[in-house]
């Protein structure tokens, strides 16, 4: 009897859990949604003037990555003109024309959000030529050096290269690649032609670092590719770099950052700040953009109008789970199945205090009026809508204080199920007649408890963007209902009904 | 602890709400056969057939037109009782002991007139009283005279006996004994004591009284354990065939003692509750298990499963 229920259940953890992993694995999801995301603010400024005729300034520019968005993006011209060009090596902003005769500034904005990339894997990259070299014996020595490397894996290639590079002392003096090529070179260019001799894909990196800061100059680095991704390396070949993450390439292809014809560039500089950006921003940024199945599905992509309403009906069923648990697990009675849910979400209108006060009014005024009403020996439905009128009017009545007096939440009653209130008010007096005022009470109290925590739950930010983002938790909610409506186990309650079995007398 | 404390009550054999609405009314009452219990005007028809008494039933008031005849119908009957058809727990039910031609005098001794019955009647119509608010018949029906046997452990009211009966099995049985603090009534959550009857005799053993057990009737103070309840075996014979009548696998019957006319089944409930298990100081779940352990072919007649329940419950 129990097993397809449970198994069904389990059917639904298994899903969620699934599901879950695919998006943090897969689609790089955050695994608490909640935590803070790196967010930057991206400034680049100069100022250009023309040395008389039509100016060119391309500048390379942020490009969006796995893991990486890029969005608000502003540009400032001055009387320039402005083209954005995207190429395989990365996006460039190009202003052309001509300067005034105390230049222009130009200026470049946007906002970069980061996270973990996901399984998305970089492209491997093919090999590119050797890099300028005056003549071919250094081709030739290079090579020669390499030889034995080519046989490992890429890697330990680099490590290897990278010993070299760093101590002199332990290079076999028949060497004669460094003997020709220091001095001449720079460490930049001997390392490429090490790694080219070697077949390892590798290249320079302009760029800045994404802390806080101002920078004038961008920073140069060497990229390896070691087979799963571009390993950094200092300019010089000396160290890796371990902050590597921390770095924003502009271009990869040696081509300068900043290139200027017909003018000159002052005061570059690059103004990197940490932005809080909101949660939801981010995820937003981050998942409307991808293609990706689930993300195309996501509630990410409903117009923003109706995610508001989304984002608290998938926490609703937190609430209803919750009264599962206190009717059949502990044992507490509350007015009506769903009422305590229907309060909680009154409340997000009438606010938390404001809201408990209505309840106990309405209960108080309703109870009052309802006495009277017996008397009157009114039918069923024809009292049950007095009292709902009764209610409207108190309210009617208390908004027009309210008004007067200026106090303004009273007036905020939104749509408050009234209707629901009514018909609390008559269990509320049956359960007075037959139960008298002590469960009556009691019942009231675990009703305005759960309604209590339920407004909690459902206004929490935190949990919203979790189930918005991962609405597969509703699976295991249901789940959840599932196994609670097959706990045949004894309620807390009961413990204390019962208590008389348990005395071993 | 608390896994401790639920060990205890299993071990005891308690049955809990979770387990009773899961594993036997869910699964042994379709809920196409409520309404032959929860209505009872289906409920004396169905007795009927099987030959089982219930109070005469004078009248069923099934609409507002027909109260208009309220005054004739009323004419040539001294006592009677007004009850909704799907009423529970004792609401809406007035008994009414004495008349004169237009006043009418009620068991506990208030006067009421043509017309507050005829207002009750109408509520009862509309459902006031029905479980689910639904429209309501009006039952008219004999008074029952309750046996003398109770008489000094009563006070005012009707007792009523209430036995489980499980696939056709009585399992559990209890009298219930309407108190001062009951108003009268029979239901043990308004304050009336329950008795536990042991099956094989039909002699009350313990008895709670507001979950405490008591072995003295509060108001009276005579004894409450040790009594014979009379009639015991027609009572189980009752009990036993409402399975049969209803096709219900978990019921509740409840039986009263006419005066006159003995045993008479009151009323069946396809929820019953579980405080029988506090007056007989018993738990209902081993005895449920018992019955499902029995072998086979053993449970053919009525007859064997009261000697099956008499001889092992
Ligand atoms: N015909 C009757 N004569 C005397 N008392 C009655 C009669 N019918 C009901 N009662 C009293 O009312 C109580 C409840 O009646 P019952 O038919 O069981 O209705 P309910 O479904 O509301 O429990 C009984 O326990 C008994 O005390
Ligand atoms: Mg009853």
């Amino acid at each position: 009897m129990k097993r397809p229920a449970v198994l069904l259940a389990l059917g639904l953890l298994i899903l969620t859990a699934v599901l879950l992993l695919y998006r943090i694995i897969g689609l790089g999801y955050p695994v608490l949604p909640a935590s803070t995301g790196q967010a930057f603010h991206f400034k680049f400024d100069g100022h250009i003037k023309s040395d008389g005729g039509d100016t060119t300034l391309s500048v390379a520019l942020p490009s969006e990555r796995p893991g990486l968005i890029i969005s608000e993006e502003y540009f400032g011209s001055g009387s320039l003109s402005f083209n954005l060009f995207r190429k395989e090596s990365g996006r460039y902003g190009v202003w052309i024309g001509q300067t005034g005769r105390d230049g222009e500034i130009v200026s470049y904005r946007a906002m970069i959000l980061m996270r973990s990339p996901g399984t998305a894997k970089p492209k491997s990259p093919v090999l590119e030529k050797y890099p300028p070299l005056t003549n071919k014996d250094e081709q030739t020595a290079a090579e020669k050096i390499t030889e034995r490397l080519k046989l490992l894996p890429l890697p330990e290639r680099i490590e290897t290269i990278l010993k070299l590079m760093e101590d002199s002392g332990s290079r076999p003096p028949e060497l004669t690649f460094f003997k020709f090529m220091e001095g001449r070179y720079s460490q930049s260019t001997l390392l490429l032609t090490l790694f080219r001799a070697a077949l390892i894909p590798a290249r320079v990196v302009d760029g800045v670092r994404l802390t806080e800061g101002i920078v004038t100059k961008p920073l140069t680095w060497i990229e390896a590719w070691n087979g799963q991704t571009w390993e950094g390396l200092s300019i010089d070949g000396k160290e890796t770099l371990k902050d590597q993450a921390t770095l924003l390439a502009l271009t990869v292809d040696g081509t300068p950052v900043v290139h200027v014809a017909g003018g000159k560039i002052n005061d570059t500089r690059w103004d990197i700040n940490r932005q809080i950006v909101g949660q939801w921003r981010h995820n937003y940024e981050h998942i409307s953009r991808s293609e990706r199945f689930l993300d195309r599905w996501s509630l990410f992509r409903l117009p923003t109008e109706f995610q508001q309403t989304f984002r608290i009906l998938l926490l609703v069923p937190i609430g209803a789970l919750l009264i599962c648990i206190l009717r059949n697990i502990i044992g507490f009675p509350t007015f009506g199945i769903f009422m305590p849910v229907l309060m909680a979400l009154s409340f997000r209108n009438t606010g938390l205090i404001y809201g408990l006060s209505i309840f106990a009014g309405v209960i108080l005024v309703g109870y009052a009026a309802r006495r009277f009403l017996d008397r009157l020996r009114l039918l069923l439905v024809p009292r049950m809508s007095v009292l709902l009128t009764l209610v409207i009017v108190c309210f009617t009545l208390l908004a027009l204080f309210g008004n007067k007096f200026g106090l303004r939440q009273v007036m905020a009653v939104g749509l408050l199920p009234f209707v629901i209130l009514v018909m609390t008010i008559e269990r509320f007096f049956v359960v007075v007649e037959e139960h008298g005022i002590r469960t009556a009470l009691q019942t009231s109290a675990g009703s305005a408890a759960v309604a209590f925590i339920t407004y909690l739950i459902i206004s929490s930010e935190t949990l919203q963007l979790t189930f918005f983002i991962y609405p597969e938790l509703l699976l295991s909610i249901g789940a959840l209902q599932i196994l609670i409506g097959r706990y045949t186990g004894y309620r807390l309650s009961e413990l204390f009904r019962f208590r008389e079995f348990r005395d071993p007398s | 602890m608390i896994g401790q404390a639920f060990q205890q009550l299993k071990e005891a054999g308690v049955l809990g709400i979770n387990n009773r609405n899961a594993e036997y009314i869910m699964r042994y009452n379709p809920r196409s056969l409520y309404p032959l219990v929860d209505n009872k005007v289906l409920t004396k028809r169905l007795a009927k057939q099987y030959g089982i008494p219930t109070p005469v039933l004078f009248h069923v008031i099934e609409n507002y037109g027909s109260m208009k005849n309220l005054k004739t119908m009323l004419e040539d009957i001294k006592e009677f009782v007004v009850k909704p058809a799907s009423g529970s727990g004792g609401s809406g039910i007035i008994l009414i002991a004495e008349r004169t031609r237009n006043v009418f005098l009620t068991q506990s001794k208030k006067v009421v007139t043509l017309e507050y019955l005829s207002y009750h009647i109408s509520d009862i119509l509309s459902g006031i009283f029905s479980l689910q608010g639904h429209e309501d018949h009006a039952i008219i029906e004999s008074l029952i005279h309750p046996d003398q046997v109770f008489s000094a452990v009563t006070y005012q009211g009707v007792p009523d006996v209430r036995i489980i009966v499980y696939r056709g099995v009585p399992v559990m049985a209890m009298v219930r004994l309407p108190t001062k603090d009951s108003d009268g009534k029979a239901n043990l959550h308004r304050g009336a004591i329950g008795a536990g009857i042991e099956l094989g005799t039909g002699q009350t053993i313990t008895a709670v009284h507001k979950s405490k057990i008591v072995t003295h009737h509060p108001d009276t103070g005579n004894p409450v354990s040790g009594l014979q309840v009379p009639h015991w075996d027609t009572m189980l014979s009752i009990a036993t065939l409402a399975t049969d009548m209803t096709g219900l696998g978990y019921i509740g019957v409840d039986i009263v003692i006419d005066r006159d006319r003995g045993p008479v089944l009151l009323e069946l409930n396809a929820r019953p509750g579980l405080a029988i298990q506090m007056a007989n100081k018993s738990g209902l779940l081993k005895r449920l298990e018992d019955v499902d352990a029995a072998p086979d072919g053993i449970f053919t007649t009525p007859e064997k499963r009261i000697a099956w329940a008499k001889e092992n419950l």
